[in-house]
């Protein structure tokens, strides 16, 4: 990433408590809509999935292009910004 | 598929089989571990053993690697590659110590990553497989503008698909595309040269180059330039496409062009690498011009040179930039000159970063260049015979030879020196001169007299004869005097006496000419007629009489004296000696004393300081004790003087400090109102004793609050503190201020207040509070990173002393550099077990008392 966007880092600076998921760098309004039909509604829901995958890159990303259709670009950048957080909070 | 039929447990022990420790396989994980089992078995199909699994740290890279690889990447991905490839080369360009600079923890993301994405720009076209002429790819343009204009004089070959070739490394990934067009257009093909391989050779040689560069340089220089490296690193890549009939091209892609441009060149492809000796391709370059046979070493060892390896990094940049100056002039077809001039400039970037040497090089190149044939030609015959097989070292040493001698004339400081020489010269001569002249003024009288200063009224009385022998007579009086008075006053022994008694004069005069004899005295009655000074002087029998008549006349003295020039030249030396001895014995003296002084209003400084210092604490000490004393009844109220200078002073420098407390003692009776000395018995002795006579204000001593520490202003989180701690070394930010500080050793008191606040963290081997800052910095050097981590997390955002304190992590080696004397720190400090309160409350009192706690009030 050449630097991370402002959502990016709104996310990281603080616990994400009962944040929506569309609040994740590169998941937007029609991602989060998918991904809210799944299940997958909070960003703590995502983050639970990232963590069941053992916050592996490829599996994540992986279950993150079947469960709501992003982009490789999309991926990266909700992979990154959980990364991070996980780092810092985990 | 057999995989819809696997339950979760199955396909767990199918990934488990493959190696894979899949996490729990639930309804969302599912599918995807589906996936990764179908993909491990193709694999396994496919080759019967597995790729690596995880690849969870390279997925980025590998991401971006396939990007690479599929071509043209979105500059995103370009910028993760090279930046995560590139950080651990890159030396975080982290902090100084000074409070402009940026903070640790964020350069070394950021930093990097603005870089590289600044190269990245460039770097994002590069990976372009086709060198083909037909889209210079945007990326060579920007990357090998600057030497895509050096190029542009040279013979660019042909069509413009060399426009990748003539690129040669980006050390400048400025000049824009079109720029580069235009160069390209204008550079006509003044030289013929054969197709295709050619052409490839070039262009292979044009990437080659900043891809070799590029790997050499990335490790080289930290500080190199990002678009520098950038650009070579897109070189890097393309050279990985293109066949591998170019050998080792040596990021020299305009030497290529020169050498096409030379002539008929089976593009010296087939040449095997040779060590880098860009000098053998200015040699060969200059070579060309010679003539054919040259042309022909030129293509070979254009050739050898393009299978050179040369990583070379800022020499590009430094020739790149003298040459790009040339670049406008060199438009001119004649290839020659533009060849030689760009190839010099090209050469010098083969060798290691001398970037004055290089450049003054050039330039005298330049200089040279309307005269290169000769010497460049000789200059390049030496150099040819070095051979490719020359190591760097020697060629540096030729380089900074020819350079220095080729310079000489226009170095600075011979003509500086030379210049100091004709001055010093000059005034010596002048000197001699002015002496000279001094010594023969009165020389003027040679010869014919013509003019005598006796008036007309000598030419009246006498006729020629009587008036010519008077005059000679006169003269020759003249001269003797002065002879004899100069041969006196140089010390000669000859003449005791300067002055000459009328007698010898008459005796002498009478031995030049007889003739003289009847004259003499005449003559004498002349000069004393006449008032002015003819050189001779008549004194009477008693000195400094006017004399009137010529009978009075006693002596002679000449006035003029005439002194061999040693003589001269000696007085005026010894003159000149003196005098200047006694200015500056002069000028010492007062300066002397000026010292003096300054030294003594120094002190007096000090010590008025210490004074009001030690007056400072006196009364903080009567103050706390009178506070203690009116909670505590049984404690007198009243303390004894030398009690107090005891307990203020350590034992050691009672002596020295004696001054200064006779002072504050008197300051104290005369200034301060509230305290007031009396004579009581304690004891059974007299005791001169201090009252404190002032009523305790309520809120005094909590208006301002001391070193101590007052909480954290907030939590310290991802937001606002580093994830972890990164080096061992700290700069805390905003402890004092060095204006406001009042007091001997407050510094102290911020060592001990650091302490105390990290009295759990037994990391702290070395702390430094920089006195002269505006900030109040102090610098912490702990044990370990985990130390320094937990100093952070205690120290940073808490509130001290009424200031916000904010702390940073520091480079260790610049730590280093700056307090050396922490290197060898590795003992953890600990606070002294005092409380550093100058205004404590209750404790100063029991410390007084109990002379046990000398160090009261923390001062050590």
């Amino acid at each position: 990433m050449s630097s991370t966007s402002q959502k990016h880092k709104h996310f990281v600076a603080e616990p994400m408590g009962e944040k929506c998921v569309t609040t994740l760098p590169g998941i937007g309004a029609a991602h989060g809509k998918r991904l809210e039909e799944k299940g997958f509604g909070k960003a703590y829901d995502v983050l639970g999935q990232f963590l069941v995958l053992k916050r592996d890159e490829k599996l994540c990303r992986d279950w993150l292009k079947d469960i709501c259709g992003a982009n490789v670009k999309q991926q990266g950048k909700a992979y990154a910004c959980l990364k991070e957080w996980c780092d810092a909070s985990l | 598929m057999a995989s819809t039929q696997l339950t979760d447990e199955e396909l767990f022990s199918e990934l488990k089989h493959f190696g894979v420790t899949p996490g729990p396989v639930t309804e969302s994980t599912r599918p995807v571990y589906l996936k990764k089992l179908k993909k491990l078995r193709e694999e396994q199909q496919q080759r019967g053993s597995r790729p690596g699994k995880t690849r969870s740290s390279g997925a980025i890279n590998s991401t971006s690697g396939g990007g690479n690889t599929a071509g043209s990447r979105p500059a995103s991905h370009d910028v993760t590659h090279l930046s995560s490839s590139r950080r651990p080369g890159r030396k975080s360009s982290v902090l100084g110590f000074s409070s402009d600079e940026s903070d640790a923890e964020t350069p070394l993301k950021r930093k990097g990553l603005n870089h590289s994405s600044r190269a990245d720009r460039s770097s994002g076209f590069p990976p372009q497989p086709k060198i083909r002429p037909t889209t210079p790819s945007v990326a060579n343009k920007s990357q090998y503008g600057v030497t895509s204009k050096l190029n542009s004089n040279n013979s660019s070959p042909g069509p413009g698909g060399q426009r990748s070739v003539s690129l040669g490394w980006g050390v400048r990934a400025r000049s824009s595309p079109e720029a580069e067009g235009r160069d390209y257009d204008e550079s006509g093909d003044e030289d013929d040269y054969a197709g295709e391989i050619e052409k490839n050779s070039r262009s292979l040689n044009g990437c080659g180059a900043s891809h070799l560069n590029t790997s050499k340089l990335a490790g080289d220089y930290s500080d190199s330039d990002e678009e520098e490296v950038g650009g070579l690193s897109v070189g890097d890549q393309q050279r990985d496409r293109l066949e591998p009939n170019v050998r080792r091209s040596h990021p020299k892609a305009e030497f290529t062009s020169h050498g096409v441009g030379r002539g008929s060149q089976t593009g010296g492809a087939a040449r095997q690498v040779n060590p880098p000796e860009s000098l053998n391709m200015v040699g060969n370059r200059r070579v060309e011009g010679e003539g054919d046979e040259v042309k022909r070493m030129d293509s070979d060892s254009s050739g050898g040179l393009r299978s050179h390896n040369v990583p070379r990094k800022s020499i590009y940049v430094s020739l790149a930039e003298n040459h790009g100056g040339e670049a406008g002039k060199n438009n001119h077809v004649d290839g020659e000159d533009g060849a030689y001039r760009s190839s010099t400039s090209r050469f010098a970037i083969g060798l290691r970063p001398r970037f004055s040497n290089y450049s003054s090089l050039s330039q005298t190149y330049r200089g040279n260049h309307s005269n290169h044939t000769a010497p460049n030609h000789s200059y390049s015959q030496a150099v040819l015979k070095q051979k490719l097989s020359v190591p760097e070292d020697e060629l540096l040493q030729q380089f900074k030879r020819e350079e220095v001698a080729s310079s000489g004339s226009f170095s600075a400081h011979y003509l500086s020196m030379f210049l100091l020489t004709a001055a010093c010269l000059f005034f010596l001569l002048l000197g001699l001169m002015y002496l000279r002249m001094r010594g023969s003024g009165s020389s003027e009288v040679d010869g014919v007299i013509k003019s005598h200063p006796f008036g007309s009224d000598f030419d009246d009385t006498y006729n020629k004869e009587d008036k010519d022998l008077i005059l000679k007579l006169l003269l020759n009086l003249h001269d003797h005097l002065a002879q004899v008075a100069g041969q006196h006053d140089c010390g000669d022994q000859q003449h005791p006496n300067r002055s000459l008694s009328i007698d010898e004069a008459s005796t002498y005069l009478q031995t030049q000419n007889p003739e003289f004899e009847d004259l003499v005295l005449s003559s004498l009655e002349w000069i004393i007629r006449t008032g002015q000074d003819v050189g001779i002087r008549l004194t009477g029998q008693v000195a400094d009489d006017p004399l009137t008549d010529v009978s009075e006349i006693s002596r002679l003295e000449s006035t003029h004296p005439k002194m061999p020039f040693s003589c001269r030249f000696r007085r005026a030396f010894l003159t000149v000696i003196s005098r200047v001895i006694l200015i500056a014995v002069v000028v010492g003296c007062v300066w002397s004393v000026v010292c003096y002084m300054k030294y003594r209003w120094r002190r007096e400084e000090e010590e008025t300081r210490q004074m009001y210092d030690m007056v400072q604490r006196i009364i903080d000490v009567l103050r706390s004790h009178s506070e203690a004393c009116q909670e505590n009844q049984d404690l007198q109220p009243y303390l004894p003087i030398p009690h107090v200078r005891d307990s203020l002073v350590q034992p050691q420098d009672r002596k020295k400090m004696k001054k200064i407390w006779e002072r504050a003692v008197k300051f104290l009776s005369a200034n301060e109102s509230r305290i007031r000395k009396e004579t009581q018995r304690i004891g059974g002795a007299d005791f001169l004793v201090w009252r404190w006579i002032q009523p305790s204000l309520s809120c005094d001593k909590t208006s301002i609050p001391s070193k101590v520490w007052q909480g954290k202003a907030f939590p310290l989180d991802r937001r606002n503190s580093p994830p972890n701690s990164l080096t061992p070394c700290l700069k805390i930010r905003n402890m004092f201020d060095p204006v406001m500080e009042v007091g001997e050793n407050w510094d102290l008191a911020i060592h001990e207040a650091i302490l105390e606040k990290c009295n759990d963290n037994d990391g702290i081997v070395h702390i430094a509070v920089d006195k002269n800052s505006r900030e109040g910095c102090v610098y912490v050097k702990c044990l370990s990173a985990e130390h320094s981590g937990r100093a952070f997390k205690a120290l940073h955002g808490s509130w001290f002393d009424g200031k916000l304190v904010t702390v940073k992590y520091l480079r260790l080696d610049r730590y280093h550099q700056r307090f050396p004397q922490a290197q060898g720190c590795s003992t953890p400090l600990k606070a002294s077990s005092l409380h550093v309160n100058t205004t404590s409350t209750m404790n100063t009192m029991p410390r007084l008392q109990h002379r046990g706690s000398a160090n009261s009030s923390g001062f050590s």
